[in-house]
């Protein structure tokens, strides 16, 4: 014992004599500060959550991959090949891919993944994207037949998104998913070193990836949820790369000798999620709610002004964005609108709204901001904040107020996956209940050919927006700082990958 | 003419003090000017106007939503006066009803009373005002239910050993024997016994629940959105610290000022009405 | 004394069983739905009414709650709802940072509140005497949760001198033992975690030890006045001995009875003061747990959190309890 506090007060003094970023700058070794933890331990299937997908992807493959620019390309799936009718896909996968425990990736693992899983009772979130799936069959181990109930066009996109990675068979098989979620085994780029919930994750390279070798031997991601914790990490030189700090805080550290910061549009739309009934059964109401919105202001106050304003649920450069359509913000439009249904700022509309507080950035100033706005032109609302767990479940029970701000995430761009989704009847998004709207959105989802689906899709979104169905705002920015020292890739979706960075 | 009570400097002061936060509040359109609502998006997060940057028009700045932060202040402190006024009223009737009960009937009144607030106190009131907030939901009568619900306790351990001490009094047992019902009793012989103790402990308590409506808001489970709350205003500024340092300083001075007047008030009176209670936070 | 000690310790239990009653009870009737809260956004209404029936939510409450503390007495403290992770997991990583920091804090207030008091008492029928005590009282006009927003403002903010934001540095390798960070690190001879630590410690801990020292002082002052009247006190003066020795060894010994009651009250609230600490330090304990799940209405974490706090604040009044009879010999004696 008194060896031990002989020790404790030698070591004391070495260790507070450093300075605050004296620790060791390690040329192999990059620390990002990450404001959420794997959702679910480290089984990739389990949930979706937009902001794991960057730390499952450094671990994990998916099948399929998209570039920078977003744009699908191979990956563990070197081809494929969608039935003209979109009822089959055809995979063909490399032979040279290896789990970190030497086991050879082949179709059966994906099989497994996608199908076996689900079948042997694993409770996954992919069950939701696999739903579709009748059957998967592996005529060789290179090759698989994914065969579908209805047809499902975007397949081949999925297998780029939210929980589609593979996992090993055999292993999973061995250890059960209790314990994969502790000792997780993947084929990506990196390997699980360390893992201490919500707190930090090692990754070490995997020297054996069949793709480009990283750069950097070793990423440690420290999970800090606040903030402000983040700003201090990025300013203190602890942390080399960070994001979502506030969009204010951008301008001041990027200011800073040694640190560069970015405003990056990524695929996340905001927008208002919206009731045909209550306080919105009439259209004019719904219409002027819309056209009260200043979004280039809310851009400007929110957002640096680096947020694109939007008028149909997708993002400028995907699909379904629509160039030559503009809702235009026009309170007098919608004092107007209001007056036709009988109401004016002295005898107002009155709706209820919703929104998170902290879920994406300013989401909570930007509900407020709202609110204000509405009350100029004679709409009144009441806000309450929710969690955005609740939004789900009060949606289930047909809750959810008039309008709720929120933010939804489409890394791949496709326009199905945007309003496809923030409008079906049938998934848990949409509080808009109408059969008209929704009927035209299911059947866009059996729509097979390319060109044709694509327009369907940008019709509706226009037709949506002119309904008063859905009030796009804003496509949401990811801010970043990090050192200049360090280079990333930047992706159109706002992954950060580790395997992307290097030192210069 | 000063009235005995205040005669102690700092019950004098705490008085004088809580009368300016009143006055504050009631007149605060005629103070700010400015509709605390009013937002303006190009303005937002400006400094204090004796700051550089500043603007005359906004003397402690802006907010995120460029509302003026002394109107926000101003009108907040009627949220904090009508919460911690009502809220400490009812912890004390809730508390002293129980405490008379209890200290006056004795027997298993008392015995059931008294696990009762063992049993509330075996709870951090934070934590249990947490809980009570999850389960009432948000808004102002909630908060102050939440309120009365945690700190009746207070209220009635303190003036329970009082009650029992007053109960045991020769004049109390005299009233009985003359006739006087129980209830008379305690209204004609008890209660006036206790009132300083109750004012002492009421003003006190305007403190913690100033404190209490502060802490709720500042979690996001105090009053609605649309009404001014200073903590919701410290919750708000937090990510703005550097540009803005108003937004914080500005209503974390006003709760100061309040809990102070509410504790020097308190303490003042104690002596001035010759109540002995010990320090326990009662 | 032993069996008086167990005797007074058995109120315990049964208190226990009616706040978990109630808080079951209670969370109960809240309106939101555990089953559907648990199935991923796009389950079906009978993929939710199939797991309502797994999780027993279509029994009887009393059923129930019979179930809930059955599984809680075999150390089954059920998985939460938002993070789909067995909640005693989530337990045991955030206690121990919630009870360091609380007893940081504790010490803290112990010796300001201590030297508060004797300061306080030295002033006794002084003119700085009323000074002092308006002090104090400002003093306790400042909550907890305003320190730790001040000392982020001056010592984070400002003069940049410590850390305020989690437990440690980024960067740093937490050591794993027992999930006492400063214990943990000491015993493994991890001196920069050690450190890196405690700087991160002294922030949330004197904010919240700070606020909960003034009660202390005033009662630690009240005490020694009441303790200088006594008979016992003259009788040592008459046998000549000095003040110092009289404060030392016979008044701050008496004194110190009602102080350790007081602070045994305080450190139950204390601890319940620990959550907004926690918030705003971004500390990784119990409170930020709590808050969570709060938030997102996590009814499993919010049982077996507040049961947690209650069982902490029931330990230390028997602690309490226990150091009263064995520093007291009149009570001993009985």
């Amino acid at each position: 014992m008194t060896a031990l506090s002989r020790r404790g007060l030698f070591g004391l003094l070495a260790a507070t004599g450093l300075p605050a970023i004296a620790q060791a700058q390690d040329a192999d070794t990059a620390t990002i500060g990450w404001p959420s933890d794997v959702a679910g331990g480290w089984d990739p299937n389990v949930r979706f959550a937009p902001d794991a997908q960057s730390l499952l992807k450094m671990v994990f493959d998916q099948p399929m991959d998209q570039d920078p620019s977003l744009k699908l390309i191979p990956h563990i799936v070197t081809a494929w090949k969608m039935a003209p009718d979109a009822l089959s896909l055809e995979l063909t996968f490399r032979d040279d891919v290896r789990f970190h425990n030497g086991d050879k990736l082949t179709s059966a693992d994906f099989a497994y993944t996608f199908m076996g899983r689900l079948k042997a009772g694993h409770k996954l979130d992919i069950a939701n994207s696999m739903r579709s799936v009748a059957d998967i069959e592996t005529p060789s181990p290179t090759t698989a037949i994914m065969r579908f109930k209805t047809p499902s066009p975007t397949m081949p996109v999925w297998l780029a998104f939210l929980g589609s990675y593979i996992v090993p068979k055999a292993y999973m098989e061995q250890v059960g998913p209790e314990a994969f979620a502790q000792k997780p085994v993947g084929t990506g780029p990196y390997k699980l070193l360390e893992y201490q919930m919500n707190a930090r994750i090692v990754l070490e390279r995997n020297d054996a990836y069949w793709g480009p070798k990283p750069k950097l031997k070793r990423i440690v991601v420290e999970i800090i949820k606040d903030p402000s914790a983040r700003v201090a990490g990025i300013q203190s030189g602890q942390l080399d790369l960070t994001v979502n700090v506030p969009v204010r805080e951008v301008a001041r550290l990027k200011a800073l000798p040694g640190l560069t910061g970015e405003l990056n549009p990524i695929q996340r739309v905001v927008l208002l999620q919206v009731r045909n009934d209550e306080g919105f059964t009439d259209r004019n109401v719904r219409l002027a709610a819309h056209h009260a919105i200043d979004k280039k202001a809310l851009s400007q106050a929110f957002y640096g002004g680096a947020a694109v304003p939007l008028s149909a649920p997708a993002t400028p450069g995907t699909p379904g964005f629509l160039e030559d359509y503009t809702f235009t913000y026009d309170p007098k439009l919608a004092a107007e609108l209001l007056a036709k249904s009988g109401y004016s700022v002295d005898k107002p509309a009155k709706i209820r709204m919703a929104t998170t507080n902290g879920t994406f950035p300013s989401d909570f100033d930007m509900a407020r901001a709202i609110v204000a706005m509405w009350k100029k032109v004679g709409i009144e609302a009441e806000l309450e904040v929710i969690e955005i767990s609740k939004y789900f479940e009060l949606n289930r029970g047909n809750k959810l107020p008039e309008a709720t701000l929120y933010g939804f995430d489409n890394a791949t761009g496709d326009p199905e996956i945007y309003a496809g989704y923030l409008l079906n009847p049938k998934l848990p998004f949409s509080p808009w209940k109408d059969p008209v709207l929704g009927e035209k959105v299911l059947a866009l989802f059996n729509v097979a050919d390319e060109a044709q689906r694509i327009a369907g899709w940008r019709a509706l979104n226009k037709e949506a927006a002119e309904t008063g169905a859905t009030m796009p705002l804003l496509q949401s920015v990811q801010t970043l700082v990090r050192k200049q020292s360090l280079n990333f890739t930047k992706y159109g979706n706002g992954w950060i990958l580790g395997q992307t960075f290097s030192r210069g | 003419m000063i009235p005995r009570a205040l005669r102690d400097p700092r019950a004098f002061i705490g008085a004088v003090l809580f009368a300016l936060i009143a006055l504050a509040a009631l007149f605060a359109p005629w103070i700010a000017r400015v509709d605390p609502q009013d937002q303006d998006l190009l303005g937002t997060l400006l400094p204090a106007a004796f700051q550089a940057g500043g603007d005359p028009a906004h003397l402690l700045g802006t907010d995120a939503l460029g509302r003026d932060v002394l109107a926000r202040v101003l009108y907040g402190a009627r949220t904090a006066l009508s919460v911690a006024l009502i809220a400490a009223f009812g912890a004390m009737v809730l508390g002293s009803v129980l405490a008379y009960a209890a200290g006056y009937l004795g027997g298993w009144t008392d015995w059931v009373i008294g696990r009762t607030v063992e049993i509330w106190m075996s709870f951090p009131p934070v934590i249990l005002a947490l809980i009570l907030m999850t389960g009432l939901g948000t808004g102002l009568r909630n908060v102050i239910l939440a309120i009365i619900l945690v700190d009746w306790t207070r209220f009635c351990r303190v003036l329970r050993a009082e009650v029992v001490v007053i109960a045991r009094r020769d004049h109390v047992a005299a009233a009985r024997l003359t006739g006087f019902s129980h209830l008379q009793t305690v209204r004609r012989e008890i209660i006036p016994a206790t009132i300083p103790l109750l004012i002492t402990l009421l003003s006190l308590e305007a403190g913690i629940a100033v404190i209490a409506e502060a802490i709720l808001s500042f979690v996001g489970l105090g009053v609605k959105s649309d009404q001014i709350a200073w903590g919701q205003m410290i919750a708000d500024s937090r990510d703005a610290i550097y540009q803005a340092p108003w937004n914080l300083l500005a209503p974390t001075l006003a709760i100061f000022l309040t809990v102070a007047a509410a504790n020097l008030l308190g303490d003042g009176l104690r002596r001035t009405l010759d109540v002995r209670l010990r320090e326990d936070r009662a | 004394m032993i069996a008086t000690l167990l005797k007074r310790q058995a109120t315990a239990l049964p208190i226990l069983l009616i706040v978990s009653a109630l808080l079951f009870t209670a969370l109960r009737l809240l309106p939101v739905d555990p089953a559907a809260m648990s199935m991923p956004p796009n389950a079906t209404k009978a993929e939710v009414e199939a797991a309502r029936v797994a999780m027993g939510l279509d029994r009887p409450l009393p059923e129930q709650y019979a179930i809930w503390i059955g599984q809680v007495a075999h150390g089954d403290l059920g998985r939460s709802i938002h993070v789909r992770r067995p909640v005693s997991t989530l337990l045991a990583d955030t206690l121990p940072a919630t009870i360091e920091l609380a007893v940081a804090a504790m010490l803290i207030a112990g010796s300001l509140g201590l030297s508060g008091g004797l300061i306080l008492f030295a002033l006794r029928d002084n003119k700085a005497e009323p000074l002092a005590e308006t002090a104090t009282t400002l003093m306790m006009s400042v909550p907890e949760f305003l320190w730790a927003l001040l000392f982020i403002f001056v010592f984070g903010v400002a003069l940049q001198a410590l850390p305020f934001t989690g437990r440690l540095d980024p960067g740093i390798s937490r050591p794993v033992l027992t999930g006492f960070l400063l214990f943990d690190a000491a015993w493994l001879g991890q001196w920069k975690a050690f450190a890196s630590a405690l700087l991160h410690l002294v922030l949330p801990a004197a904010a919240l030890g700070i606020a909960f020292a003034p009660p202390i002082m005033r009662v630690l002052r009240a005490s020694l006045i009441d303790i200088y009247h006594e008979d016992y006190i003259r009788q040592a003066r008459l046998r000549g001995l000095s003040e110092t020795r009289i404060l030392l060894f016979h008044a701050l010994q008496n004194a110190g009875l009602p102080t350790l009651t007081l602070m045994g009250v305080q450190f139950g609230i204390l601890f319940g003061g620990s959550l907004l600490i926690e918030v705003i330090y971004a500390y990784p304990g119990m409170g930020n747990l709590m808050v969570d799940a709060v938030r997102n209405a996590d009814l499993p974490i919010i049982q077996a959190v507040g049961l947690t706090y209650c069982i902490v604040v029931l330990t230390i009044n028997a602690v309490v309890d226990a150091l009263y009879h064995v520093i007291n010999p009149r009570l001993r004696a009985r």
